[in-house]
């Protein structure tokens, strides 16, 4: 039971948007497809919906189980909420939410009190209740986003496609609003998949998270399993900040200008060259050596405002700057200061020897 | 959730461009009624006096002869043929440029460009030649002039070939006028529409239609102006015959030509009329498009105006 791509492949002219993609959510999963732009995402909801179709091969589409692969968008049943909503300009909020019932088949249509009493129980989730007779142009942005929603689920879709649903709005609305749409995925437990290129908002909201670069799935898991165990340094640049080091793999640690550091896990090569990546918050600053494992850094510039401090140092041993970031007690205690000289210390290095390149 | 709904005069609403525009300008007074004083001197010489003299000269003669003018057999004929041209080639322009705009704006295709430069075509010749080449093409010496000539179809010289060139000249306005607009409004709300259920024909009737109403409206305006006011191509086909194959403005031209003037200003009065109702019509349409309403996120682009004024 389940939503099922499979050996998809779309090519626009010579442009490849999905190059071989296999996806499967599992019924009642809210699954996040993230990604830089061009990296295929949205190309992908499409192809689900039906709004494009995959290239010739033996790609197929399944909705728990039956095969929609040729089937067009009108009969698949999937409900599709657009990045820039793509209401009926001309509609208000109450005929949105209906239109998907009153274009029925006749038979398959629902009377006219079926249709208010069912428009009336999605105004409700989308707390929208007052506003029927609104048009689209007198809403805001996050108004506009779940009255977008409830049209969606007004023909109880097989499965929710949301295309950057809150993509267009300000931070403040956009954290609310995603905080509203996993509540509410809690309580319908809907299919749904959705795009975005915001990599917080996709740890946030998803059950499972498949990352895309060219057309590609780079990997998928638990937002846990992906920001802990990055498969790829591309997944590892996407999921937050980081900090490249480049050294010598050795047996179980890498060096860098001369210090060595423990690595977690290192494919087995000896004394070859590599890049270490490290998180800001993986970083640790003190005035002292101590004997610990470090090595000498300037403090370049601090900015301390919010709950973590963020620091940028230079490398002493002309190995370039680097980004560090301290939690407010640590930043109070060492009381750090630009042009200082301190020691730097590495935990929770991670090492990709095959492949440098982000 | 606590979010107020947004108010006109808010960012992205239309007002804005009102609101911004700077209240006071920097020239000194006597440079601005001099501007103002030339412009509506301007506009008093060269279309205030001929409005005018248009209907003082029709009613020179006074209300009764300006009636019988009017009532003439063959102002009546030319009446009824104008009618004709017009309530024949607007619909049909109408139903092929949405069937264009609706091609050109929602599909990619091989020869899309060369479909719309196309379409202006009419625009960009004088119509004079959009006349002659229906003469070229179905006149006696014509390409199927024989043919028809054979099995006695009179195009040319005739009422088919009035509605043909009225056509061909009135070709571009209702297409011209929804392409932009619908390029403009995108396909989304199309693709919404389609994965909500609905099939083509009702994606079209329920979404398609409804937001471009007040283009369509001003573009068959302007289309109806023109095709009531053609007077280079379908003076070409018409052969001016009294009574049969003339239009208001080739009657007009007749009756000024035999030296009856006031004759020929009351028929032209009723162009004037027509070009009075068309200015209100439109000013009505772009009230109701540029967001008065509220519901226009893409108002009308402002275009230069074809029609002309007076026949």
């Amino acid at each position: 039971m389940s939503v099922e791509v499979k050996n998809v492949t779309k090519k626009f002219g010579n442009f490849t948007a999905l190059d071989n993609v296999n996806l499967k959510v599992e019924s009642g999963e809210l699954v996040a497809l993230l990604g830089p732009s061009g990296s295929g995402k949205t190309t992908l909801l499409r192809v689900v919906a039906g709004l494009e179709f995959p290239d010739a091969g033996n790609a197929q589409v399944l909705f728990y189980g039956e095969d929609v692969t040729t089937i067009p968008a009108s009969q698949r049943k999937a409900g599709f909420a657009f990045q820039h909503y793509a209401l009926f300009r001309h509609l208000n909020v109450f005929e949105n939410i209906a239109f998907g019932l009153r274009v029925r088949p006749k038979l398959k249509r629902p009377g006219e009190e079926k249709i208010r009493a069912r428009v009336g129980e999605l105004l409700k989730l989308i707390q929208l209740e007052p506003l029927a007779k609104r048009f689209p142009s007198q809403l805001s942005g996050g108004q506009r986003q779940r009255v977008a929603l409830a049209r969606a689920l007004a023909v109880e879709p097989k499965v929710l496609l949301l295309d950057e649903p809150f993509g267009a709005l300000d931070a403040k609305v956009r954290r609310e609003l995603r905080r509203w749409l996993r509540k509410l995925h809690d309580e319908i437990h809907i299919t749904t998949l959705f795009v975005t290129h915001d990599q917080e908002e996709a740890l946030e909201v998803a059950d499972r998270v498949a990352i895309l670069r060219d057309g590609r799935i780079e990997q998928i898991g638990t937002p846990e399993e992906i920001y802990d165990n990055p498969a790829t340094p591309f997944v590892y640049d996407f999921l937050g900040n980081v900090n490249l080091f480049s050294g010598r793999v050795r047996e179980g640690t890498v060096i860098i200008g001369e210090t060595e550091f423990a690595v977690e896990e290192t494919a087995g090569e000896t004394d070859t060259d590599a890049v270490a990546f490290v998180r800001p918050h993986d970083i640790r600053i003190t005035r002292e050596a101590n004997g610990q494992k470090t090595f000498p850094a300037r403090i370049l510039r601090c900015n301390a405002a919010g709950p973590l401090a963020n620091l940028e140092l230079e490398r002493l041993d002309g190995g370039g700057n680097f980004a560090a970031q301290l939690s407010k007690e640590e930043f109070q205690q060492l009381q750090p200061k630009a042009g200082e000289q301190v020691f730097v210390e590495l935990k929770n290095v991670k090492i990709f020897s095959d492949d440098f390149s982000i | 959730m606590v979010e107020q709904p947004l108010q006109r005069n808010q960012p992205g609403m239309i007002d804005d461009a009102k609101i911004n525009a700077p209240r006071r300008m920097s020239e000194p007074p006597f440079v601005r009624r001099l501007l103002i004083a030339v412009a509506l001197g301007f506009i008093a010489l060269f279309l205030v006096v001929p409005l005018v003299s248009v209907f003082a000269e029709a009613l020179r003669q006074g209300l009764g002869f300006y009636f019988q003018t009017l009532r003439d057999p063959m102002t009546v004929s030319a009446i009824e043929l104008t009618l004709i041209a017009a309530g024949i080639s607007v619909p049909l322009n109408c139903l092929f440029g949405v069937a264009a705009a609706w091609t050109i704006a929602k599909f990619d295709f091989p020869g899309k460009n060369i479909l719309l430069t196309l379409i202006d075509l009419p625009f960009s010749i004088s119509p004079v030649i959009s006349g002659m080449i229906y003469v070229l093409i179905f006149g006696a010496q014509g390409w199927f002039g024989p043919w028809l000539i054979e099995h006695n179809i009179r195009i040319i010289f005739a009422v088919p070939g009035i509605v043909l060139a009225t056509m061909f000249v009135t070709f571009p306005f209702v297409a011209r006028e929804l392409i932009p607009l619908m390029q403009a409004q995108g396909r989304t709300e199309e693709e919404a529409a389609r994965v909500l259920g609905a099939n083509g024909w009702q994606t079209f009737w329920r979404v398609t239609l409804p937001n471009i109403k007040w283009g369509l409206l001003y573009g068959v305006i302007l289309c109806n102006a023109r095709a009531m006011g053609e007077f280079g191509a379908v003076s070409v086909v018409s052969g001016r015959i009294q009574g049969q194959t003339n239009t208001i403005p080739l009657h007009v031209q007749i009756l000024y030509e035999n030296n009856n003037i006031p004759g020929a200003f009351a028929v032209a009065s009723l162009l004037t009329l027509l070009a009075l109702v068309t200015l209100a019509l439109k000013t009505w349409v772009e009230y109701n498009t540029t967001g008065l309403r509220g519901t226009a996120f893409t108002p009308l682009p402002l275009k230069k105006e074809p029609n002309r004024k007076l026949a």
